[in-house]
């Protein structure tokens, strides 16, 4: 692992908060899935695997004028864009509508169910960052499951051609719910896939922080400057089950997963800062009890938050239409309720 | 100090039980939030439910091996926290029924007067008996026209009639009978029912009886009691001795109050006797039904008969009093006729008609001697009456005319 | 010098489009064959040369990605007004269409709006191969948080199409192939905005109201001219907007003349004409004489070029529901 420098990787207070933030993620994933086991929240997806491909990305990037489009494990890891963001994502997990409003200026987007989808859409910001001369980049995450989606293919051409500042990246931990890489493409690797859209294709161990943060500022400074975009593949492993309903003992060979959970990302950081003294058992526990705290606070917040029963009717349109007021009155007539909300 | 309840939540998109494998903890023991309490095996995959709140384990519930629902009660945990438990997570709500779209009252819901408004199904009503609605009143929601509007707007003619008062000659103004202006007329309203409803009549094959009534002492014994009861004895007509008549005489021969479909291949002997008392308006024949005529004395049907046949000629009378009569009179005799071959109504097998009482030559005593005499002619549906019933159904009622006192004993 | 000018649909479409390029720079235009190309119906000539290369994009053959990508960009600030070449190949977008264009708003609780004109023609009539003809306006109406467009005259492309464009919210704007060359009419040369929601009378008449868009409103208009000689007076409603719907106009053609027909090109089980039918049930149950007639396509796939001109709803179909409509007890 690289030694802290003064120039290109993060230095000593960068890598330390780094582990934090990786050490806050798992934590956050954690109690996520306890709430759901506990009929608080609802389906919801480990980061396990993931710590460090999301710290390393987000710490290559500036929150004030990247963007991120997630899929559905990163906004855990993303707390560097936002204090916010885990509150919106307890929100979410808990199935209340405002969990899908990141306010201004988070410039992370709400998660995509519907898988690859937000490929075209990283690469149409992109394309209006550069038109409107704004110097950032936009970062898509998706998983190696998701790349098979003819949105990935569409819209990694179309990124090509455009020379959009967008750097697609592709989170291969093994595993789309139960469906092995080795069945998801005949490709050596998801990285070649770039070859087809005319731009280059770099494969990083996804499971290094300091690899990833290296990777993603590399191609963030081609993107700045230009030269176009990136597909990086992160190649890392699937540590926990795919969301809260999967059951991975019915597919995931138990010796695999042992030598895997042996790269655990917050194991290797771990390792790595100690070995360079930047790191203790007190950093750890106060890393966790802080993280902890801060999860606790956004449940209280989430499960303080009310949600209006017609909550449903608001934000479909900038006004709603005729029939809509109209079916809404009807709705709060017929529950009893006063009605009310947005627009 | 309080208790949180914790209850087995849906852990699987679905799941409804599941099954407890093992307790990781103990009634006394103190735990931690998201400690790992209990494993459960559900049909997906075996689990473990971690603790929603630190504190000291109260009780636990299901034993091992046991199967608990969602919703059942697992454990109970102590807490310190002076905050209530957090209610319990929500139980699946059934899905609510789609909320029924606001019946608005849309634009301009105001009668304006221009064009009326009624529901499709009495504008057809409307339109069969040709009353046009711009002339009704609405008194529906927002004005519309009801079925109860129609029916008023047809029994109105013009100025509001007053009370009719009880009548004892129903015969319409001879002036106006079998007038009809030269031209074509559209087939519609009462006539084109009474035309439909004669089309099925006449698939019924009919056997007629004639006979004629010594009625003296039926006139003797209406004058007496009209004497007695006098003055509500005024509106005691013939035709209540009739109606007494043949109410006895079709509970003699139930099989005279019956109804016969071939279709269905059915007969049904009515355990009712409901008499339909045809009257002649403006229109044509109108048949209100006197419900229960065996059971109403002889003023009481004199009373019925009366408004029945005016509501009928005034076009008041309401639909449901038209209906499901299970026998007929046709008392043709109140427009002089004598002898006729009344047809059925269809679903009856039955219809008794009487003519105008006359002074006639009878035979009286091997002499003849001048006598008001009643027609009688009963018309049957030989599919199930044959002609010996029909006589001695016709000669019963024959009886209890010539010596109505016999009506006095069952 | 005149403020009006006689112009084709087509012409109307490409002026609008001109306009609103020069009034917001936000505006970009992208789709296959719109740049250098101007459009395969030269729906977008002009504006290449005009606007650059920057503002007015070819992209590759991808319909998917034409329609992703205009969410992203609309997220970045500008005005995306992406063409999808024939309404039928929108099936090949429909997952970004209905899954993501027309619920960003929604998702993000208003973070992000998704002010997008998505323009693509379609209407048969004009011999084209499979799929390039189907009507689909009622699949799309289906989806909330779409508005559906679709304008029956030049100077309703206009001021429809400049509506669009300014509109917070997802259109689709949906151009009639048929219509292009053949409606022509008399279009405002200054600004002219046509308010969605607001339908337009065509013809005057009490017998019966006939509810119509796009190419079918054209067709109406000559039914009722037909039917006017022999004494029947039929109200020619253009709907212009089915999201959002004048359901006022609706209401008052039936309280007003007590008689219906809706006619559509679209394939007749589901199509938008039910809906119609399904709101006059609602609204205006008590002033109908007789059942609201339905003239549509039939209930096969648009079909091949010698099947298609008796496949659409036509002048006699039309009038003939006219008269038994009127004509019904």
């Amino acid at each position: 692992m690289a030694e802290p420098t003064t120039s290109g990787g993060p230095g000593a207070d960068q890598l330390r908060q780094m582990m934090r933030e990786m050490i806050a993620a798992r934590v956050f994933s954690d109690r996520a899935f306890n709430l759901q086991r506990q009929g608080r929240a609802g389906t919801n997806a480990p980061v396990d695997g993931n710590e460090a491909v999301i710290v390393g990305t987000s710490h290559g990037l500036d929150p004030i004028k990247d963007w991120v489009l997630p899929q559905y494990r990163e906004l855990v890891g993303l707390q560097r864009f936002g204090d916010e963001v885990i509150d919106r994502y307890t929100l979410y997990v808990m199935g209340h509508p405002g969990g899908g409003h990141l306010p201004e200026p988070i410039r992370v987007w709400p998660p995509q169910i519907s898988l690859a989808a937000q490929i075209p859409h990283a690469v149409g910001l992109a394309w209006g960052m550069k038109l409107r001369g704004e110097d950032g980049v936009a970062v898509v995450f998706f998983g190696d499951g998701a790349s098979s989606e003819g949105d990935f293919y569409e819209a990694g051409n179309f990124a090509g051609v455009l020379d959009a500042p967008v750097i697609l990246l592709c989170v291969n931990n093994g595993w789309a719910i139960s469906t092995p890489t080795s069945r998801q493409t005949a490709a050596t690797s998801f990285a070649d896939k770039a070859m087809a859209f005319g731009f280059p294709g770099v494969q990083v161990d996804g499971t290094d922080a300091v690899a990833m943060h290296e990777a993603v500022s590399a191609a963030r400074e081609r993107a700045v400057a230009g030269d176009g975009p990136t597909l990086i593949e992160a190649v890392t492993y699937r540590l926990a089950p795919h969301t809260t309903a999967d059951d991975p003992t019915r597919y995931v060979p138990e010796d695999v997963l042992a030598e895997w959970r042996e790269r655990d990302p917050l194991l290797t950081m771990r390792r790595q800062l100690e070995a360079l003294d930047l790191w203790s058992d007190t950093d750890h526990e106060a890393a966790q009890a802080d993280a902890d705290e801060r999860m606790e606070l956004a449940v209280q917040r989430a499960e303080a938050t009310p949600t209006p029963p017609d909550g449903f009717f608001d934000h479909v349109y900038s006004e709603p239409t005729a029939r809509m007021q109209r079916q809404r009155e009807g709705f709060n007539e017929h529950y009893g309720l006063t009605g009310g909300g947005a627009s | 100090m309080s208790t949180y309840e914790f209850r087995l939540p849906d852990v699987g998109e679905g799941l409804e039980e599941a099954e407890i494998i093992e307790w990781l903890v103990a009634p006394g023991d103190s735990i931690r939030r998201d400690q790992p309490m209990v494993e459960i095996l559900t049909d997906k995959s075996q689990t473990e439910l971690p603790a929603p709140t630190a504190g000291v384990v109260a009780a636990i519930h299901p034993e091992v091996g046991e199967i608990a629902k969602v919703g059942d009660l697992l454990i109970e945990i102590a807490t310190d926290s002076d905050q209530p438990a957090p209610p319990a997570p929500p139980a699946p709500t059934a899905v609510p029924a789609e909320p029924q779209p606001a019946s608005a009252p849309g634009p301009a819901a105001a009668s304006s007067g221009v064009r009326p408004k009624a529901s499709p199904a009495v504008r057809r009503r409307a339109r069969e008996a040709g009353v046009d609605l711009s002339t009704v009143t609405g008194t529906g929601p927002g004005g519309r026209i009801t079925d109860q509007d129609l029916v008023a707007a047809r029994s109105a003619p013009g100025p509001v009639a007053g009370r009719a008062t009880i009548s004892t000659t129903p015969a319409p103004s001879t002036d106006a009978v079998g007038q009809m202006p030269i031209g074509e007329h559209p087939l519609r309203g009462i006539r084109r029912v009474t035309a439909r409803a004669m089309e099925n009549s006449w698939s019924i094959p009919h056997i007629h009886g004639m006979d004629e009534i010594d009625a003296t002492n039926l006139l003797a014994g209406r004058a007496k009691i009209k004497e007695l009861l006098r003055p509500a004895g005024d509106g005691l007509t013939p035709l209540a001795f009739l109606v007494t008549a043949v109410a006895r005489a079709l509970r003699r021969f139930p099989i005279m109050n019956a109804s016969i479909d071939t279709e269905a291949g059915s007969i049904t002997v009515h355990d009712r006797v409901d008499i339909g008392i045809a009257v002649a308006s403006d229109d044509g024949l109108i048949v209100p039904v006197i419900r229960d005529a065996d059971r109403r004395d002889l003023m009481d049907l004199a009373t019925e008969i009366s408004r029945l046949s005016a509501a009928a000629r005034s076009r008041t009378i309401d639909v449901g009093e038209l209906r499901n009569g299970t026998c007929t009179i046709s008392n043709y005799g109140s427009l002089g006729g004598r002898f006729a071959t009344p047809i059925i109504r269809s679903p009856e097998v039955a219809i008794v008609g009487f003519g105008a009482i006359r002074q006639r030559p009878f035979v009286v005593d091997g002499a003849v001697a001048a006598r008001p005499t009643l027609p009688i002619a009963t018309g049957a549906d030989h599919r199930l009456i044959d002609g010996d019933v029909l006589t001695a159904f016709q000669e019963h009622i024959a009886g209890l005319l010539t010596h109505p006192v016999s009506l006095m004993v069952a | 010098m005149s403020d009006t000018q006689t112009m084709t649909m087509l012409e109307a479409i490409n002026h609008t489009l001109h306009r609103e390029m020069a009034r917001d720079e936000r505006v970009v235009v992208f789709g296959e064959d719109v740049g250098h190309n101007g459009g395969v119906f030269r729906a977008t000539e002009g504006l290449y040369a005009s606007f650059g290369e920057h503002r007015v994009v070819d992209t590759p053959l991808a319909e998917g990605v034409i329609a992703g990508a205009a969410v992203g960009l609309a997220a970045a600030g500008m005005v995306p007004v992406p063409e999808i070449q024939f309404l039928g190949f929108s099936y090949q977008a429909f997952h970004q269409v209905a899954g993501q264009i027309a619920r960003l708003r929604y998702r993000s609780q208003g973070r992000f709006e998704a002010p997008i004109t998505l323009r693509s023609p379609f209407g048969g009539g004009v011999r084209t191969p499979e799929l390039h003809s189907d009507s689909l306006e009622a699949q799309l109406a289906n989806i909330p948080g779409l508005k559906i467009v679709l304008p029956a005259s030049a100077a309703d492309a206009k001021g429809l199409l400049a509506t669009s464009i300014r509109d917070p919210d997802p259109v689709m704007f949906l151009e009639p192939l048929r219509g292009y060359r053949a409606i022509r009419d008399e279009v405002p040369l200054g600004e002219h905005l046509v308010p969605f929601g607001q339908a337009r009378r065509v013809t005057d008449g009490d017998d019966v109201v006939v509810f119509a868009w796009s190419y079918m409103v054209d067709v109406c208009r000559r039914a009722a001219q037909e039917v006017a000689a022999e004494g029947i007076g039929a109200r020619v409603i253009d709907l212009r907007t089915l999201v959002p719907l004048d359901l006022e106009a609706i209401v008052q053609g039936v309280e007003d003349c007590g008689r219906a027909v809706v006619v559509q090109e679209a394939v007749e089980t589901n199509g938008f004409a039910s809906e119609i039918i399904a709101l006059i049930n609602d609204h205006a149950l008590w002033s109908l004489e007789a059942p609201v007639a339905r003239v549509s396509g039939y209930d096969a796939p648009y079909p091949v070029g010698q099947l298609e001109d008796r496949y659409v709803p036509d002048q006699g179909r039309i009038a003939a529901a006219i008269r038994a409509t009127v004509a019904s007890p």
